[in-house]
């Protein structure tokens, strides 16, 4: 049942996921040059809503999840807080002194989910590792290596669209280089994988 | 807290992932508390004595810990 579950959840996990980089790339777009408000919030909070799904799939996948994994969750969630806590407050004060320049107007707001949920996922990994989870267990509903790729590709299609059709050679490269680092993660996290399952053998 | 279960299971013939199923728990669960790793909770301890037929203290015992 646990298992069918984290099926389910990885696989809306990346339909919305997909949904929302369509929506990044075809409709986010159109509010910059939108002349009426109400349309350019339309145009500008679009992404949002599959953001919300994504929210919402995760506190169902928690619930959902036995007491064990309900630890490593909160664990993850607690440390994430304190780390996007701690970085705004440094960020915060060094920009309030600065000593740093923010661009707080808009995308320095964007970043904190992100962090939130880059730091969740790590921290919840560990946690789980603690428990005896070796990370290329037969239960995991979609190996590492996999989520890995998926996630560069994601970023290879933004980098693409942005460069040919934006013309942002900014954005395209900053795409890119996180594509080829989550590509070395998967490298990285395949050969873990079938190291261990060799030695399991 | 020590515990019998990897024993229990063995008795039965179960697999990590077949009592995981009995007990609606993830099999990492089962590894974690059979390893000593983790402690389930009451009613999950519950649910392993009634389970394999006894009682929570001849499953569970207090470690040094």
């Amino acid at each position: 049942m646990v298992r069918n579950a984290n099926r389910s959840y990885e696989r809306r996990l990346i339909a919305a996921m997909a949904i929302y980089v369509v929506i990044m790339m075809m409709i986010w777009p159109l509010a910059r040059g939108e002349s009426n408000v109400w349309l350019k919030a339309v145009y500008a909070l679009a992404p949002v809503p599959p953001m919300i799904y994504v929210i919402w799939l995760m506190a169902r996948r928690i619930m959902r999840s036995d007491e064990l994994e309900q630890r490593t969750h909160m664990i993850g969630l607690g440390v994430s807080a304190a780390v996007v806590s701690v970085v705004s407050l440094v960020s915060g004060f060094l920009a309030a002194a600065n000593v740093l320049t923010l661009d707080v107007t808009a995308t320095i707001l964007l970043w904190i989910f992100p962090l939130l949920m880059f730091t969740y996922g790590g921290v919840r990994t560990y946690a789980a590792r603690r428990y005896g989870s070796n990370g290329c267990d037969e239960d995991e509903a979609m190996p590492l290596y996999i989520r890995f790729l998926v996630l560069a590709g994601l970023f290879c299609a933004v980098g693409a669209y942005v460069y040919f059709h934006a013309h942002d050679e900014r954005a395209s490269s900053f795409a890119l280089g996180m594509a080829s680092a989550l590509v070395a993660g998967a490298i990285y996290f395949a050969v873990r994988r079938w190291r261990k399952r060799r030695a399991a053998e | 807290m020590n515990n019998r279960l990897r024993e229990l299971r063995d008795r039965h013939s179960w697999s990590q992932g077949e009592l995981a199923d009995r007990l609606d728990v993830s099999r990492q669960t089962v590894n974690a508390i059979e390893t000593g790793k983790y402690d389930p909770s009451l009613p999950l301890a519950f649910r392993i004595a009634k389970l394999f037929r006894m009682s929570i203290e001849s499953i569970f015992e207090p470690g040094k810990g």
